[in-house]
């Protein structure tokens, strides 16, 4: 169990051009705010830094150490997360983050993909879903998507 | 090292089919796949296949009852591959939703800078 990968894909559409959503994807002050509370990290290839999940009980939060893997605008970003502090990430201990953005017209096709053991994923699924229980208003006012769960039959 | 994309849980409850016979199983409980197979419009063939399926993902788990493979929902696995993958999928889509919402934003006040600016 613990030597399966596992993957998940998800792509979406947004109309506005590639180096915007690069930054917004890529800039530790656009990051915190679509996901953890806290980001600190540069946007540089090998930039150590870390992310910061509030806790549901109010206890201390959760840090999590993240490294910047590739830094390409405005086409490529990835960066590896959820490694225990101090440790080297790699593709044994960490989950690999990776955002390919492809120009569409005016706009800006993002492909995600996060990949990483199945078991440490499911971990982190379920940090992440403590953190969204916790900022109840997140999932609220987002608009609702289609869910891509597993492996996206991509379509162009 | 290879990345293993495909992942059987994932794909195992990707398929309409298994999915009625995950839905027959936590209903009517155990069951073989003769009975399975009475219930859904497909052979008895096709229901030992899918029953393969959902067995490597760990989804059920498979006793011998007289000469047949009675079949139930393993409640642990089962419970957990729901909520996980629920959380991993709405992680993803709400994050992803969130950074459209702001790239947007960002191109919509450029985009009005930009008009003000050929105007004046």
């Amino acid at each position: 169990m613990e030597t399966e990968f596992a993957s998940i894909e998800h792509e979406i559409h947004v109309d506005a051009a590639p180096e915007i959503v690069f930054d917004v994807v890529s800039r530790a002050e656009h990051l915190a705010q679509w996901w953890p509370d806290r980001a600190q990290i540069e946007t540089k290839v090998g930039a150590n830094g870390h992310i910061e999940f509030a806790q549901a009980d109010g206890s201390a939060p959760k840090r999590v150490p993240m490294t910047i893997v590739e830094v390409e605008p405005p086409r490529r970003f990835s960066f590896r997360w959820d490694y225990a502090a101090g440790e080297q990430p790699d593709e044994g201990n960490s989950l690999l983050v990776v955002f390919e953005l492809e120009p569409v017209g005016a706009g800006t096709r993002i492909r995600m993909t996060e990949t990483g053991f199945r078991e440490q994923g499911w971990e982190a699924a379920v940090l992440e879903r403590n953190y969204l229980d916790h900022v109840s208003g997140w999932n609220y006012f987002i608009p609702r998507l289609a869910t891509y769960v597993g492996n996206l039959a991509v379509s162009s | 090292m290879t990345v293993q994309v495909d992942d059987d849980l994932w794909s195992a409850l990707g398929d309409p089919t298994r999915r009625r016979m995950l839905d027959l199983l936590l209903t009517v409980g155990a069951s073989t796949a003769t009975s399975l197979s009475e219930q859904l419009p497909v052979t008895r063939q096709a229901v030992a296949k899918h029953l393969a399926v959902l067995d490597r993902a760990g989804l059920v788990t498979v006793a011998p009852v007289g000469r047949e493979m009675r079949y139930r929902i393993d409640d642990a696995q089962f419970a957990r591959a729901v909520a996980q993958l629920a959380a991993v999928g709405t992680a993803w889509d709400a994050r992803l939703a969130r950074i459209k919402q702001m790239a947007e934003a960002i191109q919509r006040a450029q985009n009005e800078t930009n008009n003000r600016e050929t105007r004046d």
